[in-house]
């Protein structure tokens, strides 16, 4: 492993934000090529914050400027990625349900499945369910990924599902679930493929749906 | 509040407590009882009217503050509560683009919008129902209110960019969170229950909540002269239980996401314990058998008062809240 890339692993565990585009770019003028960069160096540091945020080291404010950093390297390496099939391991439509606006823990899972090295098409929030099947199929998207905090959005869940069994999509597109309104049962009962209680688990919640490690 | 010895905890639902079944009940229903004192008043007042709660309480929702202070909200439906639509100031830690807070005075901020319907409402309610029932009001803490100012996730950032502007940010809203405190004290509340969300463990580490939002609650929650103060946070609070109480409020109000029997052992006596049925499990998706078993075992572990651990959601079935009711009070 490179001390470059060690650097830049260490540079967004740790959060020094102004300092990743440099340490991105001398991992590149080093001879290390982009992909590398992303599943060797972004990814393994974003799987260390996760780590220490299971382990209670780390709260939301140290994870976002993590993610935070961790765009900044990002931002260097997707141009010089298209093209390259290999480059995405998949990709994920991740959005707020209709009726509510709660996105701030749908940001750390787009930032966590960002960094599994997943391509993440980001809807925002309150967003129709109507449109989040539309994207997925638009994208080619192997998973649905919703949250809502509002208990009564958790009606519009169950129609995802509802819709995509109804398109014949159900089993192709996978959905996983999360957020305060939400539970283990309740996935189960809706049909749902999956539900995490925190952006660690929905990390390793699609990496498992998607067969990666 | 008191914490004295009682041969039974009262039952009372301490945060947001409609539901359809009151809606539909006393003939007062979202989104018109957020913005008529009336309707509120008699909308608050259903959880004891209707199932018997031991309590009765103002306001349904947290953007009321925030929509005084010109934040867009949505105003929500029947079944669901108003909700933020866009936040007034840009505070962007990325690009160190900051506003001034700017904010109209807290005298001002009592004379009109939905805070002045709030203060109405529990005017009412301490008219009516103040002689058998104490008076809840609702209100907003100020780390979350300056969030819904400037976005949570850009106020949460701030901590790790530019401190001094998060807390220029929170020491502007604050007087008027403790203007309003006061008001609704005075307008005849006996406990004015402040939420302040944003300040949960799920988007604070423990180590920041006295700086960021336990400093400023003892200041607009904690001295409200003539009322009991309650300190609302969800999430897992274990943490930063004892950092609550250090704000000198009275009591702590908590989700079930901290274990009953721990948060009491925790507590150790310190404040009066609110909670901590849950509103998901079981209120909202559990039996009537599991909602009594949740509010039995609450009790037993010691808290002083038996509540749902969050706003409810307006879906609960009436059976699971009679329920809660029954399994306290026989």
């Amino acid at each position: 492993m490179s001390e470059k890339l060690d650097a830049l692993i260490d540079i967004v565990v740790t959060g020094k934000m102004k300092l990743a585009k440099d340490a991105t770019q001398a991992c590149l003028d080093d001879g290390i090529d982009a992909k590398t960069i992303i599943f060797e160096g972004l990814s393994k540091a974003m799987a260390i914050v996760g780590d220490k945020y299971a382990a209670k080291q780390y709260f939301l404010p140290q994870v976002l400027l993590s993610a935070n950093t961790l765009y900044q390297g990002l931002n260097l390496c997707l141009p010089l990625l298209q093209g390259d099939g290999s480059a995405s391991k998949g990709t994920v439509v991740i959005a707020v349900v209709e009726g509510d606006v709660h996105d701030i823990g749908k940001n750390i899972v787009k930032a966590m499945l960002t960094g599994l090295g997943l391509n993440v098409v980001d809807l925002g929030k309150d967003v129709p369910i109507k449109d989040i099947i539309a994207s997925a199929q638009e994208n080619n998207a192997s998973i649905i990924a919703e949250s809502t905090l509002m208990t009564p959005t958790l009606a519009g869940m169950k129609q995802c599902e509802a819709d995509l069994k109804e398109n014949g999509l159900k089993g192709k597109i996978k959905t996983m679930i999360g957020g305060g309104a939400t539970s283990k049962e309740f996935a189960e009962q809706i049909g749902a493929d999956g539900w995490s209680y925190d952006a660690v688990e929905a990390s390793h919640l699609a990496a498992s749906i998607l067969g990666i490690q | 509040m008191r914490k004295e010895p009682l041969d039974r905890p009262p039952v009372a639902v301490f945060t947001q407590s409609a539901t359809i079944g009151q809606m539909d009940a006393v003939g007062c229903a979202w989104p018109e009882a957020h913005s008529d004192a009336k309707m509120m008043a008699k909308l608050g007042a259903a959880q004891a009217t209707v199932f018997g709660f031991e309590a009765v309480r103002s306001s349904f929702c947290l953007t009321a503050e925030a929509e005084r202070l010109g934040c867009n909200v949505d105003p929500g439906k029947k079944d669901r509560t108003p909700m933020l639509k866009k936040h007034p100031f840009n505070f962007d830690p990325m690009s160190d683009v900051y506003d001034e807070p700017n904010l109209m005075d807290p005298e001002e901020f009592l004379k009109g919008g939905r805070p002045a319907v709030i203060i109405e409402a529990t005017r009412l309610m301490a008219d009516e129902y103040g002689k058998e029932y104490p008076v809840i009001a609702g209100n907003t803490g100020p780390f979350t209110l300056a969030g819904h100012m400037v976005s949570t996730e850009n106020l949460v950032f701030g901590i790790m960019m530019n401190p001094e502007e998060v807390h220029k940010w929170i020491a502007a809203v604050n007087p008027i969170v403790k203007a309003y405190s006061q008001a609704l004290s005075d307008a005849g509340a006996d406990i004015i229950q402040m939420s302040e969300p944003s300040s949960s463990t799920d988007l604070l580490s423990p180590d920041m909540f006295t700086e960021y939002s336990g400093n400023y609650v003892k200041d607009s929650l904690a001295c409200v002269k003539d009322a009991y103060s309650v300190l609302h946070i969800c999430g897992d609070t274990s943490a930063i239980l004892p950092l609550m109480a250090d704000t000198g409020v009275t009591g702590c109000s908590i989700e079930e996401k901290v274990d009953s029997a721990e948060a009491v052992k925790i507590n150790n006596g310190r404040v009066a314990l609110v909670g901590n049925i849950g509103v998901v499990h079981p209120l909202l998706q559990g039996t009537p058998e599991d909602c009594a078993a949740a509010a039995k075992r609450i009790a037993a572990a010691g808290f002083n008062i038996v509540s749902p651990g969050c706003g409810l959601s307006a879906l609960i079935a009436d059976e699971n809240l009679r329920a809660v009711v029954k399994a306290i009070k026989g």
